[in-house]
Order: structure tokens, then C-alpha cells, then sequence
């Protein structure tokens, strides 16, 4: 009897794709190359992360995404000519940050969201990433939620004894914060790390991995459209186009 | 067990482990460059805090590599989230020199680990570089907002702002190096946890 | 075969001990080092190691799996070897391939965030071939019945689940040697029964079983020979025939919990059901069970904790508690018991007014208060005490703790509880039993007259159970309401006047 659902992919792209994309969003939207000869890729490359992730169906993301650029133009567009000082100041940089960075940090929010962390790990060991930064990449996510969950518990405990955020204490409140989390962390963290080794984890040779990746249709299709408005932006540059 | 200089499993995991706490950390912090005002504020703030785990992450490092994997980490981190590569490719390099830092103080010296972490702090800075060198290219796209807007926009990233950025992220390493070897001191040496 | 040869290992400075209780005035603190121990084990045997905290059980079990010396740094003499081989010589991913651990703790053994790839971790390091991998870990999980926890998250796993992964994931590796450390300090009793169930099944495969524990009574009957250590050293041997003839005090005399099976509920109990959440949405109301069973004295408004409309939903929708009305008694000490290891945690921080999703009001001594108010009527002392100290000194955490900081009040606390000695002590240099009695400091200091305690006792031996007792009941004659969280039957019957009993109705 089958349980296992390894065999079955359970994102559209495979994980390599999504690095791809993130490359392209990179290089070309935040890094601007290319000039005015990939603009119009530039556009482009700026809202599919909006349609990567409503075909993900995150929701949630996607909305943020949509109500971030449509406040961000409404504002440029229709607010700023109107004030001065440092109100313009202030749009201004909201602005402008905002939408240079939202398109990556969109791409990211599908990524992350849309990806296991087997799958990343085994894409990659696919293009050759060393063991000594596959290990500590796989323990920081699996220990993101313990760190959360143990400031969360202290938290918890600050507000149950009774102490809370005031001015003059601001930085004995961050001091109060963090020493614990740190401490709690530290040590669940060296629990861990005798039971991983106790189960095998460091030895030499390759480690295998049972999560299931591969190119499929869709990737085809990104590669596709990447390609071509790479070609474009270069013919393009080259004055063909 | 022989005395190895090769990074085996716990030190990997060690060093995934306070990945995972300085980047709650550093998160926390980005949490209010959401107010785009503040982002400035990150070279500041970031060093700071993130000094306080690092300097404990140092006493558990004794073998060369881990330092530099962290910086790497960071950099692929930063890249997924989608604030670029620059992090990666900057880290790379700036992660390579911390952990030479470090190796010149023979793991020991508390000079070194501070001047470590303060070179180790670059890649908070790489990450501005989009806005302050690419910054004109790109405002080119968006002539619809009339150039009234792209000027002031320019003006606000002025190119010598960016040394001024590393300047402090680096003050900031520094002082942040020293608040964590005092945090040490104060709490983690009693609590028996160095 | 495993044997262990003129052992003695004493633990270098960086590497303290993180168990139980051990500490107070004039008693030594044992530190889990070893003092010539002469052991072997016979393949197929299953050898119960126990003792009072610190005896050096788990030193033990880290010698044969190879923590000891690759993980733990220490002084090590003498020879740990299995069938010949030095297991101290080996390197940790060989030792392995033939031995494997089950901790304590379920929450920190997990390398991985699903289940299913926790499964194959250990074989995955190997390098063991994908198909051979599936293959086994189809094995498992048809044999343990696991496909309902399959592909699930692990932080969404109940503790005794966990608990089962962490035991599915040793079954896939094969090996023949399975140690296991205190494995049912953080399970309930239903989970601690299949627990027991999956060592029998162990056992009739012919593994080789060491099992460190304080909580003896459901191992009485599997184990072959039980070796009983203190501050180091073997003090006795027993093998089955011996073991049977001991009675409870003998093992009370020794430090040791009791070997009785503690199944049976005593008479005057109170069942709370919790609702499963289907059929609270279809039927909509929830029996009060409340009023059956509290005969005792009389039951006027001042003499009761009258709690109302308990509820706490989670995020997802998913209803966690529900308790239309609960009446706990004003001034005594009431343990609260059940399997749903959640929702009495959810009860307590509901209780403490903790999380904005609590709702329910609480009527104490004529007074109502809702949620916020509660946090200042309701103190907890949590399960896990690092999680409550934060400054560097216990004189500080006792004086932020006070509403008022005064010196002179907050020594004598101290000196109550025998920490006067401690005060300039940083509290995490302090053993776990002594972080406790500084949380209970905290607690007194703060003034106020409910104080809750969750699990207080998971993990210690019988000497600090008791010593846990005396403080609770030290805090009834105060006047203060205590209420306790706990699946340790040994400290009900010691010190609680009452029990309530939260049930999951989903779970009948």
C-alpha cells in the first residue's frame, strides 16, 4: 500500500524554476539592467509575480500585492504634486521604495510560500550546492517556528507577570526579550543537534533525498517566456528591434 | 575524537541554528522598514541587535568556514525573500574576510571577533545598493509620473549617502560587537551556556 | 552485546546537566558522573536503567550511543564496546547504523517540519537508496498504523504523537539496539499505554532495549533486569523474580517512583467534556457536568472559583475549549487532569487571561472579572521555567515579580523556599528544580491568589515529587487557590484535595 505522496509534485514550477525567476526579477527589475531596452520585459517582469501567485492561490499575498502598487501609484500620481515638504518627502520615499522592491519581494513571497523545504534542499544538492550550506540552511528553516514559538511562550510569560512596554525600560524590554529567546533557543538547539548526529546526520557521502522534483510543462512554459524576453531586450539593445 | 579542522555535523547544525535566531532577529527589525521611512534605520539597528547574537554565535565557532557560511546564508536568504543578489555576491567576499579576521585572532581574541562582526555586517548595506547606484535607469520607466517626480526622487538617494551608509553600518558592527561581548558576560557566562 | 567496562566519566566544564530537580540546602548535587560501572547487555534484553536525578542514567545511554565522548565533552575511562567494537573510537554516523535513540523531549529531536520526511531522515543520511527508503518507511507505517500523521506538520502534532514519529522514525532504521531516555516524561497516560505496547512488539522482534526512567510502573512487567544507580554507581541488580518482590515503599526508600500501575481514578471526580467541534455546531450546547460530584463542605459564592462560558478558538476556526461552567474550590489545591494534552494547556492560559481569544468570565470571592483583569488575579508557573526568567539575579526576579519592590519581603520569600543563598545567583546557573522553587518565589511575591501550575513534576524523581507536594501545600496554607495541571497520579494522591477531569469528546 502506497501512503507515501513523494511521488506526486505538489507545486506547479519546480523549485529551480522559481530560483530562475527570482534571478530574472532581480537582475532586471531591482538591478535595472538592461536600461530602456528591457522595459518593456521590465514591465512585465513586474506583475507576474502577481499571476505566479494567484495561480498559487495565495490570496492573501496577492492582495497585499495589488493594494501596495495601487496605493503606491494613487499616491505618485495623484498626491504628489499636490504637497510639499516633507509630506512630499514622505511619499516620495514610500514610493519609490515600495515599488522597486515589491516586485521581489512578491517573487519571494511565492517562493517561500509555494515550496517545501525538501524541495529546496533538493534542488539544491540537484545544481551541486556543498553539504556545509545545505545542512545549515535545512536546520535555520526547521528552526524558525521553534524560535517563534519560544518568544512566543515568553511573551506570553512577560504579559502574565505583569510587565510590559514602557519608555525609560525600552531597552531592559528588548534585553528581557531577547536573552531568553536566545538562551531557550541555544539550548533546544543543542538537543537537536544530538539527536540528528545520533540518527546518522554529517557522515560522509551523498545523503539522499525522497522529495520528487523535476521540469515539467509549466517550467517549460517560464523558461520560455523568460528566454524570449531576454532575446527581446537584447535584440533589442543591439537596435534590431 | 581527533581534533579536526573540517566543519563536521555539529557545526553545521550550530550554524543553522543562529541563522535561525539572528534572522527572527533581523526580521523583527525589517518589520519596521515597512514604514519605508525607517529603512535607513537598518544600518543602524541591524548591526546593533544582530551584534548581541553573533558575538554568542562566535564562542561557539572555533573551526574555519562557519562565519563565511553564515554570510552566505544571509545572502541566499535575502535573495529569496527578494531583496537580490547583491547580498550573495557582496557576502561572498566580505564573509571570506570576517572569517580570515577571525582566523588571525586564532578564534580566541575578542578584538578580532568585534572587527569580525563589523565587516560580517556588509551584507545589511548590500542590499541597498539598487536604490543608490541604479536608481536614474530606472526612473527612466516610469516617465507617466512626470519628471518633477523622478527628480526629487534621484535627489533622495544621493550616490554619497551610500558611504555614509556603510560608515555607519560598520560604527554600528562595532559598537554592536561590544554590546554582545558585555551581554555575554553579563547573562550567558553565568547562565553556563558559553 | 553491550558492555560497558571500569567506566568512569565525570562531564567537562562548558557541558552541565539539564534534568530534573536537584539542590536544595545540604543536599549534594548530583551531576550525572560515573564512578566505575561494570554493565553488560545481552542481545534481545531489555534493561530499565532508573535512579534519583543526576545518577548519571542518561550519562549511560549517551556512552553506548556515542554523544559521549563525540558530543559531550568529558574525562572518560574504561570501555564502552558493542559486539567488540569501541563505540567511544567510532564516529556518530557509524555508531547509527546499529544503534538508535528515542529523547525525552519530543519537541527538539526533530530535524525536518513534516512527518514523512522525519521517517526517512535516518536512512536518507545513510545514503540508502531512494526506493529501498519508500520501501521501509511504507513498512513502518502500515506496522504502527501511522497514515493518518502522514504529510502532517510536526508542530501540529499532540505530544504523544510526536512521541510516536520519533519512535516510527527509529522502527524504519531496523537497528537491532534502541535506547530510549525518559520517553514518557511529557506523555499522558493514554499515550504512555501505547507506548508500552510498541516496546512489547520491540521486544518480541528481538531488539536490544536500554530505557532511562523516573516513571518505573509501566515498565514493571517488560523489563528483563532493572539496574537502579546513584551519584554514579550501581547500588543494585534486579532481575525479574527480584524485581516482583519489591513493594512500593522499598522502591519510595530508594528515591524511586512507585511501580503501580495507576489507572484507577479515585472516587470524587468531576469529567468536564470538551467538545468535538462537529457536534457543537449542531447541537449547540454543552452539558454542565460541573455540579455532579463536589460534595464536600458548603458551596457558597465565596468559597468557590466559579468559571463561565470558557472558550478558546483558535485562528483556523477549530474550537479548543469549551466550558460553559466550572466550580473549582476557593483555598484548596485542585489537580486537573485528562488526555488532551493541548487543551489544558489552552485551559490555563485561558484561566490567565493570556491570548485575546479567550473568552469566559471568572467569578472569585464575589467578583467578576473578565480576561484582562484576570492576568492580575492569575499567576502560572509554566512547564517550562526558562521561559519565565529573564534578569540576571533571583533577587531581581523575585523584586520585579512584587508590585511594590521591597528587599526585606522579597528575602524572606527566598528563604522560604531555602534560595535565600541563591540570591545574587544568576537564575540560569541555577539546577531545574531550583529555577522552579524560584518561579514559585515569583509567584507568592506577586500577591496573588490564584496560582496555577503546568506539569510541575514531568521528569522528577520521587524525592522532589514530594518536595514539589510540600511546597503546594505550603502555598494552601498561605490561603492561595492553587490549581495544578498534571498527569503525575503520584503527586495527585499526594497533595491535591480535588480533580477534574477535561475530557476530548472527540476522543470517545
Amino acid at each position: 500500500m502506497e501512503v507515501l505522496c513523494s511521488d506526486k509534485k505538489k507545486s506547479l514550477l519546480d523549485p529551480r524554476t522559481k530560483l530562475l525567476l527570482l534571478i530574472f526579477v532581480s537582475v532586471f527589475v531591482i538591478g535595472n539592467a538592461g536600461g530602456d531596452a528591457a522595459a518593456e520585459f521590465r514591465v512585465i517582469l513586474n506583475y507576474t509575480p502577481l499571476l505566479f501567485l494567484l495561480c498559487a492561490r495565495r490570496w492573501r499575498a496577492f492582495l497585499f500585492g495589488v493594494i501596495f502598487y495601487t496605493f503606491a501609484y494613487a499616491f505618485a500620481v495623484l498626491l504628489m504634486p499636490h504637497c510639499k515638504g516633507f509630506l512630499n518627502f514622505l511619499i516620495l520615499a514610500m514610493t519609490g521604495i515600495v515599488l522597486r522592491f515589491l516586485p521581489g519581494i512578491l517573487t519571494g513571497m511565492y517562493v517561500v510560500s509555494t515550496t517545501t523545504v525538501s524541495e529546496f534542499i533538493c534542488a539544491m544538492e540537484r545544481i551541486h550546492v556543498p553539504q556545509t550550506i545545505t545542512i545549515p540552511l535545512s536546520v535555520m528553516f526547521r528552526f524558525f517556528p521553534t524560535v517563534a514559538e519560544e518568544a512566543g511562550s515568553i511573551n506570553k510569560a512577560m504579559s502574565m507577570r505583569d510587565i510590559k512596554f514602557g519608555g525609560k525600560k525600552a531597552l531592559q524590554m528588548i534585553e528581557y526579550r531577547l536573552i531568553p529567546m536566545m538562551t531557550c533557543s541555544v539550548k533546544i538547539g543543542q538537543e537537536l543537534s544530538a539527536a540528528s548526529l545520533t540518527r546518522g546526520l554529517g557522515g560522509p557521502g551523498k545523503r539522499t533525498n525522497i522529495c520528487k522534483i523535476g521540469f515539467g510543462f509549466c517550467d517549460i512554459l517560464v523558461f520560455l517566456g523568460l528566454g524570449a524576453g531576454l532575446a527581446f531586450s537584447i535584440l533589442r539593445a543591439c537596435g534590431v528591434l | 575524537m581527533e581534533d579536526s579542522k573540517k566543519l563536521k555535523g555539529k557545526d553545521l547544525i550550530n550554524i543553522g541554528i543562529f541563522a535561525a535566531i539572528y534572522f527572527v532577529v533581523i526580521m523583527a527589525l525589517a518589520m519596521l522598514g515597512f514604514i519605508p521611512i525607517f529603512m535607513p534605520t537598518y544600518s543602524v539597528l541591524m548591526p546593533l541587535f544582530g551584534g548581541i547574537v553573533f558575538m554568542l554565535f562566535l564562542t561557539k565557532v572555533k573551526k574555519f568556514g562557519m562565519v563565511w557560511i553564515m554570510t552566505i546564508i544571509m545572502g541566499i536568504l535575502m535573495w529569496l525573500t527578494g531583496m537580490s543578489y547583491y547580498a550573495l555576491v557582496i557576502g561572498i567576499v566580505t564573509g571570506l574576510i570576517a572569517e580570515l579576521i577571525l582566523k588571525k585572532g586564532e578564534y580566541k581574541s575578542v578584538k578580532c571577533a568585534v572587527l569580525s562582526h563589523a565587516v560580517f555586517c556588509f551584507w545589511i548595506v548590500s542590499n541597498y545598493i539598487p536604490l543608490f547606484f541604479f536608481a536614474d535607469k530606472y526612473w527612466s520607466t516610469r516617465q507617466n509620473f512626470g519628471q518633477e517626480y523622478i527628480d526629487a526622487l534621484t535627489r533622495m538617494f544621493p550616490k554619497w549617502m551610500f558611504p555614509v551608509h556603510i560608515v555607519l553600518c560598520f560604527g554600528f558592527g562595532i559598537v554592536g560587537g561590544l554590546l554582545g561581548h558585555k551581554i555575554l558576560k553579563k547573562h550567558f557566562e553565568k547562565a553556563g551556556i558559553v | 552485546m553491550i558492555e560497558l567496562k571500569n567506566v568512569s566519566f565525570t562531564y567537562g566544564s562548558e557541558n552541565g546537566i539539564e534534568k530534573g530537580a536537584a539542590g536544595g540546602v545540604g543536599e549534594t548535587v548530583s551531576n550525572g558522573s560515573l564512578n566505575n560501572i561494570n554493565l553488560s547487555i545481552k542481545d534481545g534484553e531489555c534493561l530499565l536503567i532508573t535512579g534519583g536525578s543526576g545518577c548519571g542514567k542518561t550519562t549511560i545511554l549517551r556512552l553506548i550511543n556515542g554523544l559521549i565522548p563525540n558530543f559531550f565533552e568529558g574525562l572518560l575511562s574504561g570501555s564502552v564496546t558493542i559486539n567488540g567494537q569501541n563505540v567511544s573510537q567510532t564516529e556518530l554516523y557509524d555508531t547509527a547504523k546499529t544503534v538508535s535513540t528515542v529523547f525525552q523531549n519530543p519537541r527538539s529531536q526533530f530535524f525536518n517540519v513534516d512527518t514523512t520526511s522525519e521517517l526517512a531522515f535516518a536512512c536518507e543520511n545513510q545514503g540508502m537508496a531512494r526506493e529501498e527508503i519508500l520501501r521501509r518507511v511504507n513498512r513502518t507505517v502500515v506496522e504502527m498504523q501511522l497514515e493518518p500523521l502522514m504529510n502532517k506538520s510536526l508542530f501540529n502534532l499532540s505530544g504523544g504523537q510526536k512521541q510516536k514519529i520519533a519512535c516510527a522514525s527509529v522502527a524504519v532504521t531496523g537497528n537491532d539496539i534502541i535506547l530510549l531516555d525518559e520517553p514518557s516524561a511529557n506523555l499522558d497516560l493514554y499515550s504512555i499505554g501505547e507506548l508500552k505496547e510498541l516496546l512489547k512488539k520491540w521486544k518480541s522482534e528481538g531488539k536490544t532495549i536500554v530505557v532511562a526512567e523516573h516513571r518505573i510502573s509501566y515498565l514493571w512487567d517488560i523489563a528483563d533486569r532493572t539496574v537502579i544507580l546513584n551519584e554514579g554507581q550501581i547500588i543494585k541488580e534486579l532481575s525479574r523474580p527480584q524485581m516482583y518482590k519489591l513493594t512500593e515503599n522499598d522502591l519510595h526508600k530508594m528515591g524511586l517512583r512507585t511501580n503501580k500501575d495507576c489507572r484507577v481514578k479515585p472516587d470524587n471526580d468531576t469529567e468536564l467534556v470538551m467538545p468535538d467541534n462537529d457536534t457543537l455546531s449542531s447541537s449547540g450546547n454543552n452539558t454542565d457536568l460541573s455540579s455532579s460530584g463536589l460534595t464536600r463542605g458548603s458551596l457558597s459564592k465565596s468559597n468557590i472559583l466559579l468559571l463561565q462560558n470558557f472558550r478558546y478558538k483558535y485562528k483556523t476556526g477549530y474550537l479548543a475549549l469549551s466550558i460553559p461552567q466550572m466550580q473549582i474550590p476557593v483555598g484548596q489545591i485542585t489537580a486537573i487532569t485528562g488526555n488532551n494534552g493541548d487543551g489544558k494547556t489552552t485551559f490555563l492560559n485561558c484561566l490567565c487571561g493570556l491570548g485575546h481569544r479567550s473568552k469566559g468570565t471568572i467569578e472569585f470571592k464575589g467578583k467578576t472579572y473578565k480576561r484582562k483583569a484576570r492576568q492580575k488575579l492569575v499567576y502560572l508557573v509554566m512547564q517550562d521555567v526558562n521561559h519565565q526568567l529573564f534578569t540576571e539575579s533571583v533577587m531581581d526576579e523575585v523584586l520585579i515579580s512584587q508590585l511594590e519592590p521591597n528587599e526585606e519581603e522579597a528575602h524572606k520569600i527566598l528563604a522560604s523556599l531555602d534560595l535565600d543563598d541563591f540570591a545574587k545567583r544568576h537564575p540560569q546557573s541555577l539546577s531545574g528544580g531550583q529555577k522552579q522553587r524560584v518561579a514559585v518565589a515569583c509567584a507568592i511575591a506577586s500577591g496573588r491568589e490564584i496560582l496555577l501550575f503546568d506539569e510541575p513534576t514531568s521528569g522528577l524523581d520521587y524525592t522532589h515529587m514530594l518536595q514539589i507536594g510540600k511546597i503546594l501545600r505550603d502555598l494552601k496554607a498561605l490561603g492561595k487557590t492553587v490549581i495544578v495541571v498534571t498527569h503525575d497520579r503520584e503527586l495527585i494522591e499526594e497533595c491535591c484535595d480535588n480533580e477534574m477531569k477535561l475530557l476530548d469528546y472527540s476522543k470517545k
